[in-house]
């Protein structure tokens, strides 16, 4: 076996670990494990969670005394908790519960509850660790509760308090937000509801209290599996109708969007065009919102990547995805002026944005009414976002308001001093910076607006 | 289980009793409470599109190759 690298993320547990060979993302099975893998797999167990599109699929390659190699379906991309717009957050939390339900009616239990653990396949949350069920053994508490706190109920609670921003803070807490923080960051009306009192304060208070205790008493505790059936239930059902307070804003999203209907029409029209002549089979669209162009597009796509920094847009789409069975486009929540960095260990566990998307290799991008929030929110020089759209795939296609845009004279008029420095805001000086990337293909003026749609090819 | 990579909390462990009591409470008062409203008929219908219930669906056939 030539070319193989373990993945830099896949060190934690000694049941196994995720290694590449050939490109091809493999999962090694050491025999310290290999008792509860033969369980899961004779009993039916993991049969019942594919057929539910629970777990990720996985093929048995190899199988010797050493070693058992496993071959999970491919997921072309990785989403990370810290890039989920909030009811997809939910949707990995619920999945978690109902997997540890799953399994310990059947003899198993999660051993582990990391929001890691979770990403989207196909429209779907979908758990990923394969090796993280292990034997339940009778009236023996859940090992991975406070890890479940951490790293869900914790980061959802704050969000439906705080905004659907502080899903972010996981991406500097991996291993779930700190339980004292948690609870100090949370209205004092919170520890009037019971439900929120016991699994956060009052966890909070008890972990504090022990957090000195050396002697391991962790295996003395004991909770029969009624009760444990209890907690993971009621963190369902509070979990399953927690809400947003800026979710109200939905119903007229797209309203808010000043396109004239046939202007958006005619948008369309050359995109489809465009999409169609290229052949695009995969795509990114950055600052998509919730996916309306890329439904627009007629091609039979394989797989769309629709990202936005709006957790609303992405949130919507994420509904629609769910509505119509949209299974090939994967939506995220990503700041483009701050794209997701490489974090963990070594800074190899969880891949940046940039090593994702240049794996991924889009065939095409798309970047409509972008350009303008990058150039003059962002003070990001035309040549400084050429240099990143050309980064990652061949084709380029990309929308361009003009001076005289309503939104671009907002965001100079908001600039009042220093609007003189934004007069490099023009199409000459953007065609110029970006012809030293590209090649301009094709250039529409969309009628009826001051946007231009180019065509672009990476030189 | 000799998987014990993580540090699963003793407080966290020992608490576990606790929150299974409160969440019995919870889930006893909640049922009282839809039975009560059932009764009077006022409950409504969960028309919650995005997200199921908690059991994972399971088919007849027994999958096991014992």
């Amino acid at each position: 076996m030539t070319n193989i690298t373990n993945h830099t993320a896949s060190y934690k547990d000694p049941s196994g670990f995720v290694f590449v060979e050939a490109g091809v993302v493999k999962r090694q099975i050491n025999p310290i494990y290999f008792k509860q893998y033969q369980a899961l797999k004779e009993s039916g167990f993991f049969k019942q969670l594919f057929d539910n599109q629970l777990l990720v699929k996985h093929d048995e390659v190899f199988s010797s005394s050493e070693k058992i190699v496993l071959q999970p379906e491919h997921i072309s991309f990785i989403t990370y908790p810290y890039e989920w717009s909030f009811n997809q957050y939910k949707a990995a939390a619920l999945l978690t519960l109902k997997l540890q339900k799953f399994a310990i009616e059947h003899g198993f239990t999660l051993k582990d509850a990391s929001a890691f653990n979770v990403t989207f396949n196909k429209g779907k949350a979908v758990f990923i660790d394969t090796l993280s069920f292990d034997f339940y053994i009778e009236n023996s508490p859940w090992r991975a509760y406070k890890q479940f706190i951490t790293h869900f109920l914790g980061p959802l609670v704050l969000a439906h308090y705080h905004g659907s921003q502080s899903l972010k803070l996981i991406s500097n807490f991996m291993d779930g937000i700190p339980l004292k923080m948690l609870a100090s960051m949370l209205p004092f009306k919170t520890k009037l509801n019971p439900f929120l009192y016991s699994n956060i304060h009052l966890l909070a208070k008890f972990e504090d209290k022990h957090n000195q205790d050396y002697k391991g008493e962790t295996k003395a505790s004991t909770l029969s599996k009624k009760a444990q059936l209890n907690i993971v239930q009621s963190l369902y059902d509070y979990i399953k109708k927690l809400n947003l307070k800026e979710s109200s804003e939905w119903g007229n999203y797209y309203n808010k969007i000043n396109y004239c209907d046939s202007s958006f029409d005619f948008k369309s029209k050359i995109i489809n065009q465009w999409v169609d002549n290229l052949n695009t089979k995969t795509l990114i669209d950055i600052g998509g919102n919730d996916g309306t162009f890329v439904r627009k597009i007629k091609a039979s796509l394989q797989h769309a990547l629709v990202c936005d920094i709006d957790n609303n847009a992405v949130d919507h789409n994420f509904k629609l995805i769910n509505t119509n069975k949209d299974s090939y486009i994967t939506p995220f929540v990503l700041d483009v002026l701050n794209p997701s960095a490489s974090i963990g260990f070594n800074n190899l566990e969880r891949f940046s944005f940039l090593k994702r998307i240049k794996d991924f290799a889009p065939d095409t991008t798309l970047a409509l009414a972008v350009i303008h929030h990058m150039s003059l929110s962002g003070n990001v020089s035309f040549d400084m976002s050429a240099r990143f759209f050309a980064s990652f795939s061949k084709d380029f296609i990309i929308e361009f308001p003009k001076r005289e845009d309503s939104w671009v004279q907002r965001l100079l008029n908001s600039k009042t001093d220093f609007k003189a420095y934004f007069d490099f805001y023009n199409e000459d000086n953007f065609e110029n910076s970006y012809k030293k990337y590209f090649q301009i293909i094709e250039k529409q003026h969309i009628t009826g607006t001051h946007r231009v749609l180019y065509l672009m090819k990476v030189k | 289980m000799y998987s014990l990579y993580f540090d699963p909390g003793l407080g966290a462990m020992i608490i576990q009793s606790i929150v299974a009591a409160v969440a019995a409470i919870l889930l006893f008062s909640k049922n009282i409470l839809y039975k009560v409203k059932a009764f009077f008929g006022l409950t409504k219908k969960d028309n919650d599109e995005l997200f199921d219930d908690i059991n994972v669906k399971e088919s007849d056939i027994d999958n096991t190759s014992n």
